[in-house]
């Protein structure tokens, strides 16, 4: 039998070793992402920390984090001083991490005595110090206040755990025994995967297990180029403004790119992009790396696999000591918003490139957290998404996000979160004319509303919540959310989009709006039929179907035609 | 029993309608229909008239008529259920509309991606003024006025069906009850009110909520069709009346079944796990891997102990290649169901070259219309039936039971044009490789429920059924070093087969997070006994009956965890002694799952009952022996150990049936399978005429 013909074999076998070592993390970690139904990261990478295959849940952001780590490993700990049973850990965001809470472990697979493949597993852990709980840090000025950094080390041999980095790492986490079940955790997950490609390279034979794995990058590889090939060659440029960075209000900062389309390859050159800052508005180069792939790869056949075949057409350049390539000890506990700077940024020089596919800006990423002050310590750590731009030929997606294609199921439930800390959700709701007006609407925002049963402190990291998404090709602007303070008695009061332990007191109600989507092309010239749907679903309100969409409702919740017509001759007129 | 001895059931496939006749002889009498999607008891009519009248039978002499549906599924993925208007606490209005979906695989890269259609529009969806908290107590009365203005608006959108689930009902019912009370008033009373706290009484409220939903959109439709099967049967003169297999492994009386329709859904595969385990079980074999390969998908079920493995949450139309369906795709609906891992690929599934140059497998499948081409009916695409077709594995004449004759020509065409040519390959070693796809994707199945469970296959049995589970066993048992395969008598119409085998069940759960250190026995010991009652009434079986049987589990988890297990509870009352022992079981368990167990404080999360009426069964009589073990005849067929096509014996079941072992390669013919035994491989036939495979 031909090696080249059952290739889908291996690659097969290679995923559901990956699929099964983030099964296993899932299942025994304890980190509150986990609980709420996160997945795990789990990738297979060669001994240079190349992309191989990742589990169906990794995101890109986690399986490059994997990859770039794992070259810093092996400068301190060379692949010939590793032992079969070894296992490695970091988080050193400077080599390949994302930050501190986030904890990475690979472990060598020996292929006839050398180490060939690393498995690699990557979970955002409950707790490993830092100024705030659970790693959400928003107004560190320094890596140092983030948390525990955890150089390359040799976590665990064949002995299992190592004593002395257990008891470092259980002295720096608030949440002592949950952090090393994490850690354990990762371990089990990354030799579970190990043991697979173990007996792949059994089956098969080391010769063919090395080849078959050359044939799938460059497989993977042949078909990206010929992708790239399909857009109009081209420079395309663009920029995201971040708000702030949580501590000079006044001080916007930008991430600037360019994207040049050559043939079957692709620059992506972030030059331009501003200095980095001493505030946690930082990326790592791993995370920043991943956004601008991703964004990339939007605008290609999602079928093609992702591994390193795919990253070898893209020259992604990452300015040192910018925004997007941090350097320590800048933080980078809120690397997601240089992250989706980068994303953006990509998505709609990209947009230009390719109008058929083209994607108008959406909100992103609203992350926060609610701490308890005193004793029983709970901690209530999530995020909530803004909608989605519109998309050539379609509405954007309402509270989604675009970030790393994830979904919402990882958004929590209300019932879990109330029997777990003395919060009462009151309601999450969609925020009607949220959505950027156009002939696609962009995505809605939600509310969510939280009634605080005991006094606590609130971290917020957003972002687009002072300067809104803008509409494409003659479509509107998302409505900006935003966090608020809503006292018992009193007035809302609403909060920068990044704080740090505000204190909030029983009674008082915290409010997280999400920033809606743009919209694309020209509100006027959606259908009459669309509107009226929107308004009867409570997605737009009467008054703006009238004011931005030209359509006037008769009070049955038909439109009026004559008014309507009249009203969008006005619109296309202007 | 004695004046109405004989058991009938039938079995929907998305092809054909599988109907089984049993009598008091212990013979199992089989019959294939085409199925008849636009009324499905058309086809199941036809089915057994033509069982009736091969065996002889007298319509009034059925006893038992036991079903396997798809009418919940289909409804489901098709979304032609009932219209069902959604009421839910204020400020939750959104709830299904927002989802709980994920992306995976290549949605996450696709900026077209579309979350799921919300199975009820917006429009009906409803919120009412009230407020439970966590530990069940009213932060919020019930708006009595509110309530009766949500009724009648719901009165106005004429639905056919009300769902509702508020926040925490779990833990206090009654604002639900009073709500669907109110709601009464003002709703016709054909219109069934269906809430959450009745269905399934679990924390987190988007799966509680599509799970009564999925109750309240099938059941009317459920209630409807059975209506009209039992119609069909009485005309016929068959009275007894009709019941339905549970995703669970047991079978619903027709009322129940229009009651509790989200537990059909997993109707058919289930029935085929039933089968699997009575055939093990008949060889002394409890250990099990269930396998089942049809058309366009292939189903595993890990069976230990004589038990499957049953799980808590199933994802209609989920997606996903590596793990089964995937959490945050598809509709989550919360009921037991035996635990399949299920992979998109079988018979059908189609054969093509990716514009990288590689040979891929499926997820597109030519489905019964048009079919492999070798069917002849219009498929042009090769398949797997094509390859196995080519590779000598499939007697033309003698497909499906006959039903259909393939065309070896057009089979050969398509692996030529579409694969071979393309990459310059023989036809043998192009269709070779499809078949070798097709195992590593079967496999991936397999290995879902078994290794990925921490469960290691080698001393399991793996029992294949199906049209295409015998031809592909062997290689799939070769990757996990299993060693015995079963191919039981009548494989085609497996699962038919095993709705006979079945008890009448039903389940209960109900949810109390309780520290172990903190809980009471006597509370528990409360909860279970309630759960037991409600579950013994709707099966009308009192509770000192002998034919009761009740099992009790309970869900633990380390506090902080996420992650629960099941553990079984002993009968009776409960002691403190015995919550210990609980919590030990959670610990032993947890290591064999997860390979280490700290010694950390456990919660007790969920109670679950398990009520079951037992049925007695007729026996399967043995066969007269074959005369002298001759194959029918030879042909050609490939295996690449033997150094690519060479010729092999063709055997049936009775040529060979209870006499010794003989070796490989052969094929045995059978009416609606073919099992494919490779060289290292024996097969023997016993007296029932199941087939066993050992390989050396």
């Amino acid at each position: 039998m031909s090696d080249a013909l059952t290739a889908e074999v291996l690659r097969n076998a290679l995923m559901v070793a990956a699929e099964e070592a983030s099964i296993v993390v899932v299942r025994s970690a304890y980190s509150t992402f986990i609980v709420e139904g996160s997945d795990a990261s789990a990738a297979i990478l060669d001994s240079g920390g190349r992309l191989i295959a990742q589990s169906v849940a990794t995101t890109l952001a986690n399986s490059m984090s994997l990859s770039l780590a794992v070259p810093h490993i092996v400068d301190v700990y060379p692949l010939a001083t590793m032992a079969p049973g070894d296992v490695f850990a970091t988080n050193d965001a400077y080599q390949g991490g994302i930050h501190t809470n986030d904890i990475i472990v690979v472990r060598p697979v020996f292929v006839e005595g050398a180490v060939e493949f690393f498995t690699g597993t990557l979970i955002h852990v409950s707790d490993l110090g830092g100024m705030s709980a659970g790693g959400m840090a928003a107004l560190a000025t320094d890596i140092f206040l983030e948390g525990l950094q955890l150089p390359p080390v040799r976590i665990a041999s064949q002995a299992g755990l190592d004593a002395a980095i257990e008891r470092i790492l259980r002295l720096n986490s608030r949440t002592p025994d949950k952090v090393i079940g994490d850690v354990r955790a990762l371990i089990a997950g990354a030799t579970t995967a190990a043991r697979r490609v173990e007996t792949l390279a059994d089956e098969l034979g080391p010769a063919a297990l090395r080849q078959g794995v050359a044939d799938y990058l460059a497989y993977t590889e042949a078909r990206m180029r010929r992708a790239l090939a399909g857009l109009t060659p081209g420079v395309y440029r663009a920029e995201y403004p971040i708000d702030d960075d949580g501590i000079h209000l006044d001080r916007p900062l930008a991430v600037r790119v360019t994207v040049t389309i050559d043939g079957d390859q692709a620059v992506l050159d972030f030059e331009g992009t501003d200095p980095q800052v001493p505030a946690a508005v930082n990326s790592s180069v791993s995370q920043a790396l991943a956004g601008a792939v991703f964004a990339v790869r939007c605008f290609l056949d999602p079928t093609i696999p992702m591994n390193d075949g795919s990253l070898r057409p893209l020259s992604v350049r990452l300015p040192v000591g910018s925004l997007v390539n941090a350097q320590s000890p800048f933080p980078c506990g809120g690397r997601f918003v240089a992250v989706y700077a980068a994303m953006e940024a990509v998505l709609q020089a990209m947009s230009d490139a390719a109008p058929s596919h083209a994607i108008a800006p959406s909100g992103i990423l609203q992350p926060f957290s609610i701490a308890a002050r005193h004793a029983p310590f709970w901690i209530h750590l999530s995020y909530d998404y803004g909608g989605v731009g519109a998309r050539a030929g379609r509405d954007g997606p309402d509270a989604t996000g675009i970030h790393f294609g994830l979904g919402r199921n990882s958004v929590p439930q209300v019932e879990p979160v109330e029997v777990r800390s003395p919060l009462v959700v009151e309601a999450i709701e969609y925020i009607p004319d949220s959505g950027g007006p156009g002939r696609w609407r962009g995505g809605l925002g939600t509310r969510t509303t939280f009634r605080l049963l005991d006094d606590a402190d609130i971290t917020t990291r957003g972002d687009r919540l002072r300067f809104a998404p803008p509409g494409r090709d003659g479509g509107g602007g998302g409505r900006l959310g935003g966090f608020y303070r809503v006292p018992a008695a009193g007035d809302p009061e609403r909060l920068a989009s990044k704080n740090n332990n505000v204190r909030f007191r029983a009674g008082d109600a915290f409010v997280v709006e999400t920033t809606g989507g743009g919209g694309l092309g020209p509100p006027h010239e959606r259908p009459v039929d669309t509107v009226c749907r929107d308004v009867a679903e409570g997605r737009v309100s009467a008054a703006a179907a009238a004011k931005q969409y030209g359509v006037v409702l008769s009070g049955d919740g038909m439109a009026d035609q004559a008014a309507t017509e009249q009203r969008r001759q006005q619109m296309a007129g202007r | 029993m004695i004046s109405r001895p004989y058991a009938l059931a039938a079995d929907v496939g998305g092809t054909f309608t599988d109907v089984v006749l049993s009598g008091p002889d212990g013979r199992l009498h089989v019959a294939k229909a085409l199925s008849t999607p636009s009324d499905p008891t058309t086809g199941i009519l036809t089915g057994i008239k033509l069982v009736l009248d091969g065996a002889g039978v007298d319509p009034g002499s059925v006893g038992r008529v036991v079903h396997a549906t798809t009418i919940a599924t289909n409804a489901i993925l098709e979304r032609k259920g009932a219209q069902v208007a959604f009421v839910t606490t204020r400020g939750f209005r959104s709830m299904l509309a927002l989802g709980r979906y994920a992306r995976v695989e290549e949605d996450r890269f696709d900026i077209f991606f579309e979350p799921p259609q919300p199975p009820v529009p917006l429009t009906s969806c409803f919120e009412v003024s009230e407020r439970v908290t966590a530990d069940g107590s009213v932060l919020v009365p019930l708006d009595e006025e509110g309530a009766r203005q949500v009724g009648e608006h719901i009165a106005e959108l004429g639905v056919d069906a009300v769902a509702i689930c508020l926040l925490h009902s779990y833990a206090n019912p009654e604002h639900e009850r009073r709500l669907a009370a109110i709601l009464r008033t003002a709703l016709p009373a054909e219109v069934p009110i269906v809430a959450s706290s009745e269905i399934f009484p679990e924390l987190r409220e988007y799966e509680r909520s599509t799970t009564t939903l999925m109750s309240a959109y099938v059941g009317p439709l459920m209630t409807r069709y059975l209506g009209t099967l039992e119609q069909r049967l009485r005309e016929i003169g068959i009275t007894a009346r009709v019941q339905v297999m549970e995703s669970g492994g047991g079978v619903m009386s027709a009322e129940l079944a229009g009651a509790r329709a989200v537990a059909t859904i997993e109707s058919g595969p289930a029935a085929g796990v039933i089968a699997s385990r009575m055939t093990g079980l008949a060889l002394g074999r409890p250990d099990l891997i269930s396998f089942d390969m049809g058309g366009t998908t292939a189903k595993a079920c890990l069976i230990r102990g004589g038990q499957p493995d049953i799980t808590r949450e199933f994802h209609v139309g989920g997606k996903g290649s590596f793990g089964g369906r995937r959490a945050g795709t598809g509709v989550p609906i919360k009921v037991p169901a035996i635990d399949l891992a299920e992979v998109g690929a079988g018979g059908g599934s189609i054969a093509w070259i990716d514009e990288g140059g590689s040979l891929r497998v499926g997820p597109r499948s030519a489905g019964s219309e048009p079919g492999p081409a070798c069917y002849g009916l219009g498929g042009s695409q090769p398949t797997v039936t094509d390859a196995n077709l080519v590779l000598g594995y499939l007697d033309p004449a003698a497909f499906a039971g006959g039903h259909l004759r393939l065309d070896p020509a057009r089979g050969e065409e398509a692996i030529d044009r579409e694969l071979a040519w393309p990459l310059g390959v023989s036809r043998a070693e192009a269709a070779a490789a499809v078949h070798e796809i097709a195992n590593a994707i079967m496999a991936s199945a397999v290995h879902v429920v078994s290794v990925q469970r921490g469960i290691d296959p080698r001393g399991y049995a793996l029992v294949a059924f199906g049209g295409a589970g015998p031809m592909h066993a062997a290689r799939v048992a070769e990757r996990f070093d299993i060693t015995t395969i079963i191919v039981p008598a009548a494989c085609g119409v497996g699962s038919a087969a095993g709705l006979l085998a079945t008890d009448l069940s039903t389940d209960r759960v109900a949810t109390r997070l309780v520290r172990h250190a903190d809980a009471d026995p006597a509370e528990l010991a409360g909860i279970y006994r309630d759960l037991t009652a409600s579950g013994a009434r709707d099966l009308a079986i009192g509770l000192d009956d002998a034919a009761l049987a009740v099992t009790r589990t309970a869900d633990i988890r380390y506090l902080g965890q996420a992650h629960d297990l099941s553990v079984p509870v002993p009968e009776g009352e409960l002691s403190k002694a015995d919550l210990d022992e609980l919590a030990e079981r959670f610990y032993a368990r947890y290591l064999a799952v997860y390979g280490s167990a700290p010694r950390d404080p456990v919660e007790f999360v969920s109670y679950r009952v398990r009520v079951t009426r037992r049925i007695e069964h007729q026996e399967f009589s043995a066969l007269p022996p074959a005369q002298d073990g001759s194959p029918a005849g030879v042909r050609q067929a490939y295996f690449a150990e033997s150094g690519g096509f060479i010729e092999v014996p063709v055997y049936t079941r009775d040529r060979r049936r209870a006499l010794g072992p003989v070796a490989g390669p052969l094929v045995v013919q059978d009416a609606e399978s073919t099992v494919v035994v490779p060289p290292g491989w024996s097969m023997t036939v016993d007296a029932a005429d199941v087939i066993t495979l050992e390989r050396s």
